[in-house]
């Protein structure tokens, strides 16, 4: 009773005196919610795969269906074995982050640059408005004659996917800097141009990254739908040559492939962001 | 101390010596201003005449919703009055007027700099030597009691620092006027009492002028050499005193225990005539 009421005052009167938690014990908190987290994670995924191995596993029909863990498995050893699965996620690879960089970097370029003109923003709103509502698979057809089968056509038709939102996410960013803290640059002394150097564009860093982050699945569609319209490889030449053998295990062994690209991708993304906004990690 | 019965004529009685000598940092004539609200016209700022002169510290008090924070960004070029006249240093300027230090009670920090990073910004703006530039932020950081926080991001300070950060990024420009908008009115009140005697230090012994917008009745009174009272919209000048405490006037808790004091307060209250609503 007395040790409680002494602890209670010690606390009251010395708030900053209370012993701050050690750094390494902090970090050992940290890394151990993230293993339960990762062990709880893992262990859903073995009960679903244990699932789905269980119903096909005496049932020709639902395995041929819809496949099994097992072999997509085999399909993924022998795609690793033949060299066709580092073949194809490099080539799709390639032309989704040749598209992710193309497009993200002409979108955001030019919807920074539509803060710079009231005006132009104007002009061109319902432009972009229309182009955005385009699905990117109508524009396939037209693409492949442009483009040809190549690597370039699947390049363009995921440049396609991204730029628009990219434009989108990086305009809202800069009009949605706020007007007291632009009007405080101005006060400083600060041009047109240094207002947008130093003010704008850091401050829409954080819709960019959003967009960026968004992107990763749109261009990575883009590749795909390309490479299904006319291709010789890549994981989408696989999956829509394996849908058509009705050899459904290697389509979704191709699956298995894309979504590891796609997480991949994020990863670096969420990485470069971290690297990008220190000021965001402290908190 | 002297209370003008009718402020309006102590003002102009003010400028009218005010227009002889140029020097006089920031004079105003009859400005008024108004904004159009579904196509009425709403008269924000009346007919207001004030003076600032070199050295002189002028708080601004007024109800609230009197258009305190228009006049400041017509005063500081961010808005055009209809009509009236600014000059400050006896010129009429358009845009921003130069040698002039902006502040607000959001201390609109750039969350991606640091504490010196943010208080660098104008000295960049201006292209004043990185080296240099960072001396001079490290030193006014320091004034401000800020020593050893200049790479603190403002998301880990709290909101004293950041409005002392947001006051160093003000001074280090050396500004000869500052204009303040309510300031300190976030802070709590040791807070609030630091930051003022270390502005009215700052202020004080450079010569500066300064300009405080504020509805702190108490602050104004300690901080400046005149109040001008506001009257509600549309905004005129409804008194002036002059506040004579008799003391030295950078100690905010000094001037509180100043024997005319809370005479000056009770009566900029009475003028402020404000009622239970």
């Amino acid at each position: 009773m007395t040790v409680d009421a002494e602890s209670g005052m010690d606390r009251a009167t010395h708030v900053p005196a209370q012993k701050p938690t050690p750094p390494a014990i902090r970090r050992w908190r940290r890394l151990r919610s993230a293993a339960i987290v990762l062990m709880t994670q893992g262990a859903i995924l073995a009960v679903l795969l244990g699932l789905w191995d269980h119903v096909t596993e005496n049932n020709k029909q639902a395995a041929f269906m819809f496949g099994s863990p097992s072999a997509i498995a085999g399909f993924l050893g022998e795609m690793v074995r033949d060299g066709s699965l580092w073949r194809d996620t490099y080539v799709t690879g390639l032309e989704t982050l040749l598209g992710f960089l193309v497009g993200n970097f002409v979108g955001t370029v030019i919807g920074l640059s539509l803060w710079y003109s009231r005006f132009v923003s104007r002009v061109v709103e319902p432009f972009v408005i229309a182009l955005g509502s385009i699905p990117i698979i109508a524009l396939a057809p037209i693409i492949i004659i442009w483009f040809g089968t190549g690597l370039i056509s699947k390049v363009a038709m995921s440049t396609l996917s991204v730029v628009i939102v990219a434009l989108v996410t990086s305009y809202k960013g800069a009009v949605g800097v706020d007007t007291d803290q632009i009007n405080l640059m101005r006060t400083l002394g600060a041009s047109k141009f240094q207002i947008f150097l130093k003010l704008v564009v850091p401050a829409s860093l954080t819709d960019i990254f959003a967009g960026l982050k968004l992107t990763v699945g749109f261009a990575l569609i883009g590749a795909i739908v390309g490479e299904f319209m006319s291709s010789s490889e890549g994981l989408g030449h696989a999956i829509f040559k394996a849908g058509s053998l009705y050899i459904i295990p290697k389509v979704f062994a191709a699956l298995v492939a894309t979504i590891a690209l796609a997480l991949l991708l994020t990863f670096v993304v969420g990485r470069i962001e971290r690297l990008l906004m220190p000021w965001r990690r402290i908190h | 101390m002297t209370r003008e019965a009718n402020g309006v004529s102590a003002t102009q009685r003010v400028t009218a010596g005010a227009d002889v000598a140029p020097a006089v940092p920031l004079v105003v004539r009859h400005v008024a201003k108004s904004y159009e609200v579904d196509g009425r016209l709403v008269p924000v700022i009346g007919d207001l005449s004030m003076t600032l002169d070199t050295g002189q510290v002028v708080s601004i008090v007024g109800p609230s919703g009197c258009g305190k924070t228009t006049l400041l960004n017509t005063l500081c070029g961010l808005l055009t009055p209809d009509s009236g006249r600014i000059s400050w240093y006896g010129q009429e300027i358009t845009g921003q007027p130069q040698n002039v230090g902006y502040m607000l009670q959001k201390d609109l920090l750039l969350p991606w700099r640091t504490a010196l990073g943010n208080v660098m910004l104008g000295l960049e703006i201006r292209g004043v030597a990185a080296g240099e530039a960072r001396d001079s932020s490290h030193a006014m950081l320091d004034q401000l009691g800020l020593h050893g926080f200049a790479d603190h991001y403002p998301s880990t300070l709290s909101g004293g620092m950041r409005q002392r950060v947001a006051l160093a990024r003000t001074l280090v420009n050396e500004p000869a006027v500052l204009l303040l908008d309510e300031p300190f009115a976030s802070l709590d009140f040791q807070n609030k009492l630091l930051i003022e005697s270390d502005t009215a230090k700052l202020v004080r012994e450079r010569g500066r002028s300064l300009l405080l917008i504020t509805h702190d009745i108490e602050e104004a009174v300690s901080l400046a050499d005149r109040v001008i009272v506001l009257s509600k919209r549309p905004t005129r000048v409804k008194a002036v005193y002059d506040i004579a405490l008799g003391i030295e006037r950078t100690d905010m808790m000094a001037a509180r225990d100043s024997r005319d004091f809370s005479k000056y307060v009770r009566q900029i209250w009475a003028d402020l005539d404000v009622v239970l609503q």
